[in-house]
């Protein structure tokens, strides 16, 4: 393997610098070294690589995904969900403390470091904020900190206001992110698809709007009281994207984040009672998922989360309302959010990548990777032309729950060594 | 039997069905009418054909009257019940099916307790190209297209006994009073009922009945679809009121009080009967909660009540969807 290579008219995109252009670039020993409208290569042991139709950009950083180790190995391994990481372009992946034991203690916060630290993707653990996840006794917190924790989530809605004020309390020496759901479980009821004629015409229990707004709404209030940075989860209303503009403008310390797939589909598509178009929050209505991408556009929404939930085909073979949450995402976000809101003029491609790398770092309160001259080679290589099936064999996940399954994508992550 | 061109292959949904295709439900049940009013009963027109009665939800009622249809139409049957079933034993909906398509299922009917089983199996069995038909017997709170089609025969029948159309309820008043929110057989019911030009009135509390509903039809349909959360105005001059079981764990899902209430403002009986046309009838898909729907006396009182009829036509209407399905092109 040549420790230089050259990328040769490549497009290169950087938010940091808010530079979109073709360019070439040199990377020596996984740092960049040169980046010019064109470098001659001085010797053989350059590798050079046409960069035509090809993108260069920082690599992804998922702000929160599913890891099937410890105790669900049949639905993901943090060995298979690391090469999914690569195959989608994430360099960094958060990983949820939804795992089988629960990640609420640094025994293991420490052996997930062990067993991911020959890993080409950088884990990041989130720890969780109560005891089991079961939100009745707040989770040993400093502790947690000192293990490394990147942050603290429970990845499920608490209906204890109370709980959430004291965690928010507790939590605000530790000086690191606490991302909570915000989900009125009362409000929710046993809805599964949001309250619409939609919900009304498929026999669906309807999820309403103000589940999540009024949770929101809770949660701003309780933040402008204990001042803790506060990440907001899966947004999925444009009333709720409204409150964090609010919030944001008041100067409350807020972050928020939404599924790619919100961006992507709507409601109606659960016509189709199709298991993997589950989520929760359910997917929305048409101005909502305008809403959310102008959320992202304007930076009221800073992160888009791949939230990879992986299950096996069994666990999804059921009916949609028995369906667990979620679906995979890791190798599909970029093609598809490329093709369908970058392509068609609803992102540019700075903002994409804004909201999939630059802010989730931002969010998880870590500096971002950029395409600079120094800096150290992080990169993302992109086809966008290039084109593949979703199938079971083509996806390193061991999971193909995802509504794209056995279907024909366009764009791919290109491997290089890096 | 005269042959009628019947393409759908599937029957999940009354929500696309055209005129045409009710039409041709409608004759084709008179004609088996006929066939269940003669000596032997008994027609060839499935023999050969394997038709699996496969309610993941228990069910008497329906699945007696599928069983008895596909019977009279010579099939074979497989009755699958979940209780017995492997799907305590990890297996899926999906397995279920193939297991019953590998026996040579031509014909699945289909119940599940929530909404969608039947269009995920079909999806399913297209995908393998097994040329499987499914009918739908009733799933969650979306359909229950069989339902629906027998209490269109029935009303058009007693409109038009000798030729049963859909056309024939232009210009009628049909109430549906009840739990629409929860209701399977009211979707289905309002899908059709629209469809033939009747003039629908819905009648519940709020909370059986969000104004939501108002925007899940055909909007061509909207000027014919009316929706009241007080009972009289959706009585006056009806000509006929479908009323729904309602479910006693409503009222701690916080939609009701109490029966007694629900009855006092929502419940037939002959007194609010007089607000209607004098020759009104009454139709309950069943089973009937007596004093509750519908008073105890009126449920029995053949001037008025057509329950009994709806059961003997969902016989006959069942034929002609196995028929019409398993001969489809």
């Amino acid at each position: 393997m040549k420790n230089r290579q050259l990328f040769q008219q490549v497009r290169i995109l950087d938010p940091v610098s808010a530079i979109d252009q073709v360019s070439d670039i040199l990377l020596e020993q996984g740092v960049i070294t040169d980046i010019r409208d064109s470098i001659i290569p001085d010797d053989e042991q350059i590798e050079v690589i046409d960069g035509n139709n090809l993108i260069l950009a920082p690599g992804l950083v998922d702000l929160y995904s599913s890891s099937g180790q410890p105790g669900y190995e049949e639905r993901e391994t943090l060995k298979s969900l690391a090469e999914a990481s690569q195959a989608g372009g994430f360099t960094r992946v958060a990983i949820l403390p939804n795992t089988n034991p629960v990640i609420d203690n640094p025994s293991l916060v420490t052996w997930i470091k062990q067993t991911t630290a020959l890993s080409k993707t950088k884990f990041y653990i989130w720890g969780s904020l109560t005891q089991n996840l079961e939100g009745v006794t707040i989770a040993e917190l400093a502790n947690l900190a000192e293990s490394g924790v990147i942050g603290f989530t429970d990845n499920r809605p608490h209906s204890n206001l109370q709980l959430i004020r004291k965690l928010l309390e507790y939590a605000q020496p530790f000086n690191l992110p606490v991302a909570l759901v915000p989900i009125n479980l009362q409000l929710r009821g046993n809805g599964v698809v949001r309250e619409s004629n939609i919900s009304i015409r498929l026999g669906l229990m309807g999820y309403p709007e103000i589940a999540e707004t009024i949770a929101i709404a809770s949660i701003l209030e309780i933040v402008s009281l204990t001042k803790t940075p506060v990440h907001l989860m899966r947004i999925s209303t444009a009333r709720g994207v409204e409150l964090i503009k609010q919030a944001k403008e008041n100067h409350l310390p807020i972050t928020a984040s939404v599924n790619w797939h919100h961006l992507l589909l709507n409601t109606e598509i659960v016509a189709s009672y199709n298991p993997n178009l589950r989520f929760e929050p359910p997917l929305a209505t048409e101005i909502d998922r305008l809403a959310l991408i102008k959320g992202i556009k304007n930076n009221v929404i800073d992160a888009i989360a791949v939230d990879h939930t992986p299950y096996t085909y069994e666990e999804k073979t059921v009916a949609f309302a028995q369906a667990p949450t979620g679906a995979i995402g890791l190798e599909l976000v970029l093609p598809l959010l490329w093709e369908n809101l970058v392509v068609t003029g609803e992102l540019s491609p700075l903002e994409l990548w804004r909201s999939l790398s630059v802010n989730p770092l931002k969010c998880l309160k870590k500096e971002s990777i950029t395409l600079q001259k120094g800096k150290p080679a992080e990169l993302t290589l992109f086809s966008p032309q290039q084109t593949w099936q979703v199938t079971p064999s083509q996806l390193k996940s061991l999971s193909s729950n995802t509504y794209w399954l056995d279907k024909q994508l366009k764009g791919k992550i290109i491997a290089f060594p890096q | 039997m005269t042959a009628i061109p019947w393409t759908r292959k599937h029957i999940i949904s009354l929500e696309d069905f055209t005129i045409d295709e009710y039409n041709a439900v409608l004759t084709t049940t008179s004609s088996f009418k006929n066939v269940l009013q003669s000596r032997t009963k008994k027609v060839p027109a499935l023999q050969g054909q394997v038709v699996a009665n496969m309610f993941f939800e228990p069910s008497t009622r329906t699945r007696s009257s599928f069983e008895l249809a596909a019977k009279r139409l010579s099939a074979d049957i497989l009755n699958f019940a979940p209780s017995s079933s492997s799907l305590t034993k990890g297996e899926t909906i999906l397995d279920t099916a193939k297991t019953y398509l590998a026996m040579g299922t031509n014909i699945m009917v289909i119940r599940h307790s929530h909404s969608g089983v039947p269009l995920n199996i079909a999806l399913e069995m297209d995908k393998l190209k097994s040329g499987v038909s499914i009918l739908n017997a009733g799933d969650g709170l979306h359909q229950h297209p069989s339902q629906g089609l027998l209490d269109l025969f029935t009303i058009c029948s007693l409109l038009d006994e000798k030729n049963p159309q859909i056309s024939l309820l232009k210009g009628k008043k049909i109430a549906i009073v009840g739990d629409i929110l929860h209701s399977r057989v009211a979707r289905s019911n309002i899908n059709c009922l629209l469809a033939g030009g009747a003039q629908l009135h819905l009648a519940a509390p709020p909370t059986l009945l969000p104004y939501l509903f108002s925007e899940t039809i055909n909007h061509t349909y909207k000027d014919r679809l009316f929706l009241h959360w007080q009972l009289p105005p959706a009585l006056e001059n009806a000509d006929f009121v479908m009323t729904l079981r309602l479910q006693k764990e409503r009222m701690t899902d916080y939609l009701l009080p109490s029966l007694r209430e629900y009855h006092q403002l929502f419940g037939i009986t002959y007194d609010r009967l007089q607000l209607c046309q004098p020759n009104v009838k009454v139709l309950h898909p069943g089973p009937v909660n007596r004093g509750v729907e519908i008073s105890s006396d009126l449920m029995d009182d053949p001037r008025f009540s057509l329950i009994s009829d709806q059961v003997t036509n969902g016989v006959a209407v069942r034929m002609a969807l196995l028929y019409l399905i398993g001969n489809s092109k």
